[in-house]
């Protein structure tokens, strides 16, 4: 399985907060809702990854309107693959648990199209399946990242919609309340506590960027040979 | 000319019939509630004509996303997809006990279990092995807990724990009162086929990788 990159936009990340409209999500500390939390942690890891450089492109940016009021999940994945992003994230947020869940698609791994064949078609339902070894890369270096950042983490291989039909690397992040040697445990409504993992996931993001698709070295222009035409 | 003290008869008496009306249809749903719910909170019986017998759950933690089996004592019926069920509901017998690290509402979850013979050529790998079309109720569903983690520890130990204890089975799939459903409380794909050939799809912390 290769680990480096196809042609990618290696400055775009998309952004999937979950829910929106009528699908509110899970109810979170008895009033918040969670297509609002993720609303929030989206805003804050779209300002820190701007400020990296990136071009942060979101499914949605308000909770969604009466005239449209649900977005699919086939429709959030279509709009992540249009843009050829170098990295997919799902933002969700729960109350069970106890930090961070990193989930990768349960899809089997698949081999990449060969070269003789490289435009065969790719079945929409097992789509991520041809990017799992970049999107376990990107998972596991997240993890590592909020691990230093002493957030608790853990790895998931999950089946939830749109990661099965992504084609680029992606992860869903569920945030849970933070509960630090049996503390009062920080809710995921705090703002200080989603700073905090905007703050970690940016500069992971962007050092795990730079490792798998490197910026690509200008060649030096040709020089004219001389004695070529009259 | 109709009198007055008719008309005003008339009146109470439709007001009488109207009234009557609203109070037997309230007094209806309120018994079809009380119904409903005695149903929904009958606890899980085991058989009492076969000896127990230990069998192994797979038993999920919210706290640390692990699953871990667990040997426990159930009378269990011999019929392949009566046990299936029995097994199921053994498992979130475990789940509705109140220090649960994995809570879930107590009473009944699953309507059925179906054990089928999967389509040929579904799937290569599960060849031979049968497919279990469970059947969640949907007062399940809707009681469930939101969220990517906890549905999934709740998928997985269900198929572990149906694999651990009837090895046939190689495929699951999951209805909700009959019909597919897309997830099972807004998060998990309930639309998939899942292969239970290797259920334990455990959590794990990240590690440290060697450059690319």
């Amino acid at each position: 399985m290769q680990a480096t990159l196809p042609y990618f936009n290696r400055n775009v990340i998309v952004l999937d907060p979950a829910h929106g409209g009528q699908d509110a999500g899970a109810t979170l500390n008895g009033h918040a809702l969670e297509k609002d939390v993720t609303l929030a942690l989206a805003a804050s890891l779209r300002a820190t990854l701007t400020a990296r450089g990136f071009t942060v492109v979101s499914t949605r940016d308000s909770d969604l309107t009466a005239a449209a009021p649900l977005l699919t999940g086939d429709q959030r994945a279509g709009t992540a693959n249009h843009l050829r992003p170098v990295a997919c994230i799902v933002l969700h947020a729960t109350a069970s648990g106890n930090g961070l869940s990193l989930s990768t698609s349960s899809l089997p791994l698949q081999e990449a199209p060969s070269a003789s064949e490289p435009s065969a078609p790719i079945p929409w339902d097992t789509a991520q399946s041809l990017y799992l070894p970049q999107s376990l890369r990107l998972a596991n270096d997240l993890g590592l990242a909020l691990l230093r950042a002493k957030l608790p983490v853990q790895l998931l291989r999950t089946a939830l919609k749109p990661l099965d039909n992504l084609t680029c690397p992606a992860v869903a992040l569920e945030v849970a309340p933070l509960v630090v040697n049996g503390s009062k445990p920080t809710p995921v409504t705090d703002a200080g506590y989603q700073q905090r993992i905007a703050d970690t996931l940016a500069g992971a993001i962007l050092n795990w960027r730079d490792l798998m698709a490197p910026k690509p070295v200008a060649k030096p222009a040709p020089t004219p040979t001389s004695g070529g035409n009259p | 000319m109709i009198p007055r003290y008719q008309r005003i008869l008339f009146l109470s008496l439709s007001v009488a019939i109207v009234l009557m009306a609203a109070f037997t249809i309230r007094e209806r749903q309120k018994a079809h509630d009380r119904f409903t719910t005695a149903n929904e909170a009958a606890p899980y019986i085991e058989p009492v004509n076969t000896p127990p017998e230990s069998v192994t759950l797979d038993l999920a933690n919210d706290f640390d996303g692990s699953i871990l089996s667990a040997e426990r004592d159930a009378s269990l019926p011999q019929e392949p997809s009566l046990r299936a069920r029995a097994l199921i509901e053994r498992l979130f017998a475990e789940y509705a006990l109140p220090e649960s690290p994995h809570p879930l509402k107590a009473g009944p979850g699953v309507d059925d279990v179906f054990l089928l013979k999967p389509p040929t050529g579904s799937n290569p790998v599960a060849s031979g092995g049968l497919l279990a079309v469970v059947n969640l109720r949907g007062t399940f569903d809707d009681n469930h807990p939101s969220g990517v983690e906890v549905e999934t520890l709740t998928i997985q130990s269900i198929i572990g724990t149906l694999h651990a204890n009837l090895p046939q089975i190689t495929q699951v799939r999951f209805l909700v009162n009959g019909q597919p459903r897309e997830t099972l409380a807004g998060h998990a794909d309930l639309t998939r086929t899942y292969p239970a050939i290797d259920a334990a799809v455990r959590p794990s912390a990240p590690v440290e990788a060697a450059q690319p």
